[in-house]
């Protein structure tokens, strides 16, 4: 029953800006606020999940409905180099081209 | 002659077109010329595909003169939801930030039905990622009901539904993930099917929820939507979720007799929310089957009115997973300016990149969907969602020891006005009450118009059953297709 009791929380402006750092989102200013009203209203919605009882209930990922099978591992052809960079918005020295960045 | 054509269903015309009594290149003047005429109220294309649809009628037309055997679909045009990916023509998904992209491959979809000698008139129409129910999601603008140009056609794949409701295209491919087919063949009119899951290829369809993604066919008829699927239908080496059983013949349970057949009616579809006209409709055609031969009994489907939840937890949080592939780095939109007009690094790229090319929805559901998944929220939220999905995986299994199908309304209400519903998220996502369920079970759906409301509006009669066994929806949409024929608005 460990995860029967859903930590209810506030969704407010500082948590949409996290979650939308978590997701790479830059939002507008006037967006976060609509945002957020919206995702409390549906969080809260969807919290009504607690109310039902999972106790050894397995989750379901996926319907399977028969086990997936490899494929030969055999040589296909695939895209060409000119193909998968022809949709690039920057290509260059044959590849795709990014801003700088420095991590660390 | 150009009108008739276009009234003529998928099996109707794959005949004519076999015979020669039409050429694939009338059907493609006659199609243009439909959609010419009646598209520019309606907005059910995001593109037309004229030359590549005329160059191929042309070589289908050659390939009879040679003498050679044109396959099951010979000149008939299917219109593709803008999700699917199409070498050569440009494929959006409804979004800006596929604005202009230009796959470089076919899906498999496609692939399959070019072998079967189909045309394509071009991309329909689609909410934004497949994230709605209105099609007023869409980055380029809502499709219209062809019934009442006020109403939304549904969602997400309304443009695909509106193409067949139209007769723009006597059949379409559109993909369910929560009921994306089935709601808005039923607020047009006409058939829509959700296979089971695995049962046609998703190779080069754009995800949005990938346990629940499906591609299937609308058509004017159940005879036509039996055929599309029969021709896109089987395993695909490049989808590992395809599925390698037998495809059926599905055309072959069209017009099969359904004496005897079970059909089970879950009390918890007739409940609180459901529009009088559409009950009244739907129990009218299910008794309709009782006349025929079948049995009708009550089921319980206890846990549906958890679907919506569990639904809005799993498919986001696959979405934020699916939708981080969007960066601005490989295709599509890049914005590398920040909003202050400086130019950033990589991370600010990113973030404005989606910012820009996002609409309201998908950022809604991404976020939704990163929250469900993150660190403290996991157990609570999304982990609960998988073992609701169980419980109503679970009412299936029980409901089919019972019954051989089961039988609702597709929608709660006839099509709902366009801006209706968009100030109210939680209002829009309701609207798929019904059609949840089987997404989240895997299992095949049929919706097939039954009588209409009095105002006119079509409602859908919502089949499902257990896993492949889409041959009992097609036999069963057909017995009662007999007693009411499809309908088609006047445009």
């Amino acid at each position: 029953m460990s995860s029967s009791h859903a930590p209810r929380i506030t969704i407010d402006r500082a948590r949409v800006e996290q979650i939308a750092k978590l997701a790479a989102l830059s939002l507008e200013e006037d967006e976060v606020e609509a945002l957020a009203r919206d995702l409390a209203a549906i969080v809260s919605y969807v919290e009504e999940l607690e109310a039902l009882d999972t106790t050894d209930v397995p989750p379901t990922a996926n319907v399977r409905l028969g086990a997936s099978q490899w494929r030969e591992d055999a040589v296909q052809p695939g895209l060409s180099h000119e193909d998968a960079l022809a949709q690039a918005p920057r290509a260059e020295h044959d590849g795709f081209a990014v801003p700088a960045f420095v991590e660390g | 002659m150009s009108d008739a054509i276009s009234s003529l269903s998928v099996c109707a015309l794959a005949e004519k077109v076999q015979r020669g009594e039409v050429k694939a290149a009338e059907v493609a003047e006659a199609t243009l010329a439909r959609i010419e005429r009646v598209d520019p109220k309606l907005h059910g294309f995001l593109s037309v595909t004229r030359d590549a649809m005329t160059a191929r009628a042309k070589e289908i037309d050659a390939k009879r003169a040679r003498g050679e055997t044109l396959g099951p679909l010979a000149g008939v045009p299917v219109a593709i939801k803008d999700a699917i990916c199409t070498r050569g023509i440009a494929t959006t998904a409804g979004s800006k930030i596929l604005d202009g992209y230009v796959p470089p491959y076919d899906a498999t979809v496609i692939a399959r039905l070019f072998a079967a000698d189909a045309l394509v008139p071009g991309k329909t129409n689609m909410d934004e990622f497949a994230m709605g129910s209105s099609n007023e999601n869409s980055a380029y603008g809502p499709a219209k009901n062809p019934w009442d140009t006020s109403r939304a056609p549904g969602g997400s794949s309304g443009g695909s539904a509106v193409a067949v409701a139209a007769r723009m295209s006597p059949a379409a491919l559109g993909s369910d993930t929560g009921g994306s087919i089935r709601q808005p063949a039923a607020f047009t009119g006409t058939v829509g099917v959700k296979p089971t899951y695995g049962r046609v290829s998703r190779y080069g369809l754009v995800a949005f929820a990938s346990s629940l993604d499906q591609i299937g066919p609308f058509a004017t008829d159940v005879r036509g939507a039996a055929r599309v699927l029969g021709v896109v239908a089987g395993k695909d080496a490049k989808d590992a979720t395809s599925l390698d059983a037998p495809v059926a013949d599905y055309e072959a349970a069209c017009g099969a007799s359904v004496r005897g057949m079970r059909i089970g009616v879950p009390e918890e579809y007739f409940a609180a929310g459901l529009d009088g006209e559409v009950a009244a409709s739907v129990r009218a055609a299910i008794a309709a089957l009782e006349e025929e031969g079948c049995v009708v009994r009550p089921v319980k489907l206890p846990h549906t009115r958890f679907a919506v939840a569990t639904y809005y937890v799993i498919a986001t949080a696959e979405a934020s997973s699916n939708l981080a592939r969007f960066d601005g780095v490989r295709y599509g939109l890049r914005v590398e300016k920040t909003r202050a007009g400086a130019k950033g690094d990589l991370r600010a790229m990113y973030g404005a990149t989606r910012d820009a090319g996002f609409g309201r929805e998908v950022k809604r559901r991404i976020l939704l969907g990163t929250f469900v998944l993150s660190a403290g929220y996991y157990d609570a939220y999304y982990l609960k969602a998988q073992k609701v999905r169980t419980l109503i995986v679970r009412d299936f299994e029980a409901a089919f020891r019972d019954v051989d199908v089961i039988a609702s309304p597709t929608a709660p209400t006839p099509a709902f006005g366009l801006g209706e519903k968009t100030g109210d998220p939680l209002s829009m996502y309701l609207a798929d009450v019904y059609t949840l369920p089987a997404s989240l079970a895997g299992i095949p759906a049929i919706s097939v118009p039954c009588a209409p409301a009095p105002s006119g509006l079509p409602i859908g009669l919502q089949l499902m059953a257990p896993a492949l066994e889409e041959a009992r929806l097609f036999a069963l949409a057909s017995a009662w297709e007999k007693r009411s024929p499809s309908r088609a608005p006047a445009l």
